[in-house]
């Protein structure tokens, strides 16, 4: 514990050299500008920042891309609840009720308590990492591939029944998005599957296509025309960004609970932060003695999220640097950008280069508070975003859209994938289906699949493993039990009355 | 009257489940399924495409005739707004690839700007105009976008 005080330490004096610092700075600023931009993630942003980095030394380079990751998340946040557009995965379910709390005339307050709590998990991520990381590397090194399936199931179930309406519908877009993960190369064999002889699909579904298809141009698809304009303008100064006391009151807990969720997550690779935030949503409202104002406006429903995400975010961190197994594709990238300059992720890494790892943990610290001072004055320019009518902002949508993802590969085959699942995602929403679960489903298939045939592979085919082995054996009781509850809970629950549905309702695209 | 519809719309909600799930598993079986033990690469579409086919058929034997979600605010679409959205992300990809940066951005604005129904012509055209400016300036000057601003095939 104190040779990590010290090296903490040690890293701040790297993280504040100011070659280095301006570097981070331009990161997180970067990161918050395309955050807060409809269509652009850090993905692509990152992809296309790589080539800059070639001239600069390791160390200014890694906290520069890092930044982005970081700072998108802030400014994701911002989008999702003023302009309902998750540009980064994790933010769908904070749209949920970010985005009605806007249409109440709260969406200051929701970011103000987005920021409260993103700064809370952040740094509480930050100290677990710094303290804890050997003894959560030396537990996940342990993991073998029947726990890490059984897991991924446990996230797969939870995430089905988080969406609002019938769980079965949830459980059909689940496995809709699973379906989605298996199309292209299987990386044992190599035959191409479900690609319709399309060789652009051998490398699968772009994530980024899948999600602007299915959130933005879907969206627009079933709301041009039938949105009423005037709800989507509030107003927020930096005044209304102070949450009252009551709001603060009430987002406290969630905002613990949902760091906590990001920090247990967060130290098992495979686990990416959507998982955890869809995650934490569902606990709340499960937990939450009204659930049905969840999707309404609930300010829970975007602290705890919000928070778990964060946290997740750096701890996500931990298997990257110290295992070399990257949690999604920007961990990856931040991986690729690392062995370009010649340094080998893997356990060697925090001794071999400590003024990486150590220089990138401390820059966290200073980039987060950084961005806590910079969204609160740029507020109003994000607000003047919103002040463009409806009529004018979807169309420019599109094209941002169009172009960023564009950019993630330089393919146009992708921008036709937005298309494609924009009508797809339409469809699914006439039919009363929630599309969020697809993207859950999406990310987790090709990992689930992977290593569900490991297990399977290691036990010569007996389905015992699940049950044998003590850490399987307590997340396969959980998603059991989880199924089993809303099973039951549905057969138990009388046809609602005619009244019921004629009910008006807020409008919001993601269920 | 309302609620009829809703039980058509669930049940046609189910039935296209069914669809794909069919789909999916056909197509995964003429890939290699093989065993438990050492799986194919039609293994998991082939259970997955089972799955959605059981969860289609379960939501049309559950179906109540009512609406579970309380809620049905994509019961129609506007076909001329979803219309010119969709040509408007098939500009970008079809000029992106014949002409270049500047034409796929104009023609993605402009068609989709058409959509709503409050926008006219000229509004369009003045939309479409500052955003290529803006797109340009940001992604080719200040990101070197690959894409070439005109281009010829």
């Amino acid at each position: 514990m104190h040779q990590s005080t010290i090296d903490l330490w040690y890293g701040f004096s790297i993280a504040l050299q100011p070659g280095n610092l301006i570097w981070a700075v331009v990161g997180v600023l970067i990161g918050n500008l395309v955050g807060v931009l409809p269509g652009m993630g850090a993905l692509s942003t990152i992809s296309m920042l790589l080539p800059l980095t070639y001239p600069l030394a390791p160390v200014p380079a890694i906290l520069m891309l890092a930044g982005v990751f970081y700072g998108s998340m802030y400014g994701g946040a911002i989008g999702a609840i003023l302009l309902n557009l998750p540009s980064h995965p994790p933010h769908a379910v904070t749209c949920l009720d970010g985005y009605p709390l806007t249409k109440m005339g709260r969406g200051g307050a929701a970011l103000g308590i987005t920021m409260m709590s993103s700064f809370f998990a952040a740094s509480v991520g930050i100290i677990v990492m710094v303290f804890l990381s050997p003894a959560l590397v030396r537990v996940a090194t342990r993991f073998g591939p029947a726990e890490i399936s059984s897991i991924m199931l446990m996230g797969l179930v939870a995430g089905a029944t988080m969406s609002r309406g019938s769980p079965l519908k949830g459980l059909a877009m689940t496995v809709f998005g699973l379906i989605c993960g298996t199309v292209g190369t299987d990386t044992t064999s190599g035959v191409i599957r479900l690609a319709f002889g399309m060789t652009d699909l051998s490398d699968g579904i772009e994530l980024g296509a899948l999600c602007m298809g299915l959130f933005g141009v879907a969206d627009f698809i079933v709301s041009v025309n039938r949105l009423n304009t005037s709800s989507v303008r509030p107003k927020v100064t930096m005044k209304d960004m102070r949450p009252t006391g009551a709001e603060i009151k009430k987002s406290i807990l969630p905002m613990f609970r949902g760091t906590l969720i990001g920090t247990l997550f967060g130290a098992l690779p495979g686990t990416g932060p959507t998982i955890t935030s869809f995650l934490a949503y569902a606990l709340e409202r499960r937990i939450s003695r009204n659930p049905e104002r969840f999707g309404k406006g609930e300010l829970a429903g975007v602290a705890s999220p919000e928070a778990a995400s964060h946290s997740k975010t750096q701890m996500d961190f931990i298997p990257t640097m110290s295992l070399g197994i990257p949690g999604d594709a920007i961990m990856a990238l931040l991986l690729g950008a690392l062995i370009i300059k010649g340094i080998q992720p893997g356990p060697q890494l925090i001794s071999d280069h400590p003024d990486v790892f150590w220089g990138l943990i401390a820059s966290f610290w200073v980039g987060n508070i950084l961005l806590v001072f910079l969204n609160i004055p740029m507020i109003g320019i994000w607000v003047r975003m919103l002040r463009v009518p409806y009529r004018f902002l979807f169309p420019l949508a599109t094209f941002f859209i169009c172009i960023g993802v564009y950019c993630a590969r330089n393919s146009l085959f992708d921008v036709g994938e937005v298309a494609a699942f924009g009508v797809i995602g339409a469809l699914l929403l006439i039919f009363d289906f929630p599309v969020a679960p697809i993207v859950l489903g999406y990310v987790l298939g090709p990992l689930l699949e992977e290593n569900f045939r490991r297990a399977l592979l290691l036990s010569n085919g007996s389905f015992l493993v699940f049950v044998e082995h003590p850490i399987c054996a307590v997340f396969v009781s959980f998603s059991v039990l989880i199924a089993g509850v809303q099973i039951f809970s549905f057969i138990r629950r009388p046809p609602r009355q005619k009244a019921d549905v004629s009910l008006p309702t807020p409008r919001f695209p993601l269920r | 009257m309302r609620v009829q519809r809703l039980a058509t719309r669930n049940r046609l909600g189910a039935l296209l489940m069914l669809v794909t799930g069919a789909g999916v598993a056909t197509a995964g079986w003429s890939y290699h399924v093989g065993t438990l033990k050492a799986m194919g690469a039609g293994f998991m579409p082939v259970i997955l495409g089972v799955f959605l086919c059981l969860i289609g058929f379960a939501l049309l034997v559950t179906d109540r005739g009512v609406d579970q979600t309380n809620k049905s605010h994509a019961a129609s679409v506007d076909m001329r707004g979803a219309l010119c959205i969709l040509l408007g992300v098939g500009a970008f990809v079809i000029l992106g690839g014949l002409l270049g940066l500047v034409p796929a951005s104009f023609a993605s604005v402009f068609l989709s700007a058409l959509g709503d129904r409050k926008n006219t012509v000229r509004d369009a055209l003045y939309l479409a105009i500052a955003a290529t400016l803006v797109g340009v300036c940001i992604f080719h000057y200040g990101l070197h976008l690959q894409l070439p601003l005109f281009s010829r095939g």
